[in-house]
């Protein structure tokens, strides 16, 4: 495989990594080069395969593009090839470190607030009543289902959790 | 009998919100008992106030917020990465659900919500434009 080919594979390797949702786009990309370059199809996805076996490794371990260099000419590619990938490997990583730690697993994930206020007029005890109320919905992902939670405050209890929230802001900032 | 007249009579007072002893003495018939009418009226005068939080308490709503916990976490390692420092919040709230419904044993429940750094930034957001829009409210 000459390195001018073995650039483009790489970068749509990489833009696979990246975008791992784009599957179609992948395979699709592949089988392009395979027709462009000669090459059949069925043993460049299995060499693919192995490739892409060495960054998820090297994400899992957190290696520097340095072992990664080292990996790839462990594994038998010439010096070039393996420099060119690791300095894709360098540009790359933080996309997808920050991918990976988004796929860490959460529990209960909050994923989207509503809500109203208003006051409430009457009741069938008192005619009028005039007091005001905020009701919120937040809607939590329990495992691959979404699910609503709908709850009411009255003021003080609004203020006591916005002053709650920002003392809980505070704290996760000091920790990044 | 007796009872359930007070009955109506206090029910009527809360209802009406009236709270000039006046008005209640004008609610007792012509001939009433003078002083029985003075006695009655001061005793609801000085309970008033506490019906009225009682009934404003036992409304129907949705659930209701009683309580609310936080910690902060560190997520050091997961399958994916063997290293990182990812801060995370575990809220827990304590809901009770409608008291009207629950009679004398509300259930309250605990629900356990995690959110990231941005998903919290984002909540707060929305929690600032509810107190811009509560003061908005309450200026006008």
């Amino acid at each position: 495989v000459s390195s001018q080919q073995f650039s483009a594979l790489t970068e749509v390797l990489f833009r696979f990594l990246t975008e791992p949702k784009e599957v179609e786009r992948f395979l699709t990309q592949l089988s392009d080069f395979a027709t462009m370059n000669k090459i059949s199809l069925g043993p460049l996805k299995n060499i693919v395969k192995s490739i892409l076996l060495v960054p998820n490794g090297a994400l899992k371990r957190n290696l520097s593009s340095e072992q990664v260099r080292a990996d790839f000419i462990a594994l038998g590619l010439s010096e070039e090839k393996a420099s060119y990938f690791a300095e894709q490997w360098k540009v790359n990583s933080p996309t997808l470190t920050r991918l990976a730690v988004g796929q860490t697993l959460m529990i209960n994930q909050l994923v989207d607030m509503e809500w109203k206020f208003g006051v409430t007029a009457g009741s069938s005890e008192l005619e009028k009543v005039g007091s005001i109320f905020l009701q919120l919905k937040l809607v939590i992902k329990k495992g691959s289902q979404t699910e609503n939670v709908y709850m009411e405050l009255t003021l003080p209890q609004f203020y006591s959790f916005l002053h709650e929230m920002e003392r809980v802001k505070t704290s996760l900032e000091s920790f990044s | 009998q007796l009872v359930s007249a007070l009955h109506n009579l206090t029910r009527h007072v809360v209802y009406r919100g009236l709270t000039r002893a006046e008005d209640i003495l004008s609610l007792f018939p012509e001939n009433f008992h003078q002083n029985l009418k003075n006695l009655l009226t001061k005793i609801i005068l000085e309970n008033i106030s506490a019906w009225r939080n009682e009934a404003q308490a036992s409304q129907i709503s949705l659930p209701r917020l009683v309580d609310m916990d936080w910690r902060v976490d560190i997520k050091t390692s997961s399958d994916s990465i063997s290293r990182m420092a990812v801060p995370t919040c575990l809220l827990q709230l304590k809901i009770q659900e409608d008291v009207a419904l629950c009679g004398n044993s509300p259930v309250v429940s605990a629900l356990t919500v995690e959110l990231s750094k941005e998903t919290l930034d984002t909540m707060l957001e929305g929690l600032g434009r509810i107190r811009d829009q509560l003061s908005a409210v309450a200026n006008k």
